[in-house]
């Protein structure tokens, strides 16, 4: 069904657009790198603070830098709801496509377990050499691995699968 | 133009676009280095612009040795893929670019390291302007770099 839907899409006026304007794909490509590294730079930059890293952070103003990191990830939605949409059959039948979506899915996940378990609450509060909650670090440590993982099913696609 | 067609054909030029995981694998740690690079220096820069007025700038410093560690896994990874490729990406005006916009970017960056970390801990007011260069030299090098995969050889 999702080959289907993928080769009918495939079909329409908006995905022919994008593939027959060559500097589309380019340019996404290049914003969707710089969303990569606002996205892993301004999470990470927590993520390293709670794992004890850059210790005399404050915590709580971090959350400004996080802001840019949501960026970057609505930056990396949005041209990748191009990409898809220009090369669908690329994508559905690629196991690193498969893959890069679950590593998402868990980072939404990990996100919603920091904020449901509390732990989000306990580190706002945490001051310049405080050290964070073992929850919070096992989140943090989380997080960092599976945004790696989430570039490095991305970066597989031409090689696992066979998008370009 | 010779070294550069003899390195693509050197034992390590041969293995990585030989070999099914050099490339990819080597692809791969180029993206890691530029998001733990640039990502990070897109937050000192962003502070240092005024965004996040709250972080104290001085305790950002300890961000500089894991910039330094991405440049150093870009400037390996970025190395053996040359090497691979050398005639042809030697001679792709988007390398050229790239390499002049990273050039760029180190000089700014050793400079704003220095500006706005001094022992004095209080930031020199052309930090934010050096700040804004790096931002846009990290941005325009990504720009370059990627569009190597679409530019050829002038001739």
């Amino acid at each position: 069904m999702i080959t289907s839907f993928a080769v009918w899409l495939e079909t329409t006026s908006v995905s022919h657009a994008i593939t027959s304007h060559s500097w589309i794909w380019p340019t996404c490509e290049t914003l969707h790198f710089i969303g990569l590294a606002l996205l892993f730079g301004n999470v990470g930059i927590l993520d390293l603070r709670l794992l004890g890293a850059l210790k005399r952070l404050p915590v709580a103003p971090l959350n400004r830098l996080v802001r840019w990191g949501v960026l970057g990830f609505v930056i990396n939605l949005l041209t990748g709801v191009v990409f898809f949409v220009g090369a669908p059959t690329q994508y559905v039948a690629n196991i690193a496509f498969a893959l890069k979506l679950i590593f998402m899915l868990l980072a939404a996940v990990n996100l919603a377990v920091f904020y449901v378990s509390g732990a989000a609450r306990t580190v706002i509060r945490l001051g310049p050499g405080d050290d964070a909650p073992a929850l919070a670090k096992i989140i943090a440590a989380t997080s960092l691995f599976l945004w790696v993982g989430v570039m490095f099913w991305g970066r597989m696609l031409p090689f696992i699968g066979n998008a370009f | 133009m010779a070294f550069l067609a003899w390195l693509s054909g050197s034992p390590l030029g041969e293995w990585v676009s030989g070999s099914t995981w050099a490339y990819p694998g080597l692809l791969f740690l180029h993206t890691l280095g530029l998001g733990i690079l640039v990502g990070l220096n897109s937050a000192v820069g962003l502070r240092l612009l005024g965004f996040a007025p709250q972080i104290p700038v001085a305790d950002m410093e300890p961000l500089f040795p894991y910039m330094w560690a991405g440049f150093w896994v870009n400037a390996f990874s970025g190395a053996v893929l040359f090497v691979a490729d050398a005639p042809k990406k030697a001679a792709n005006p988007s390398f050229i670019v790239k390499l002049v916009l990273i050039a760029a970017a180190v000089v700014v960056m050793r400079t704003l390291r220095r500006d706005a970390f001094p022992r004095s801990g209080v930031a020199l007011p052309r930090a934010r302007l050096l700040a804004a260069a790096s931002l846009a030299l990290w941005a325009g090098a990504i720009t370059a770099g990627r569009l190597m995969a679409y530019t050829t050889a002038l001739r």
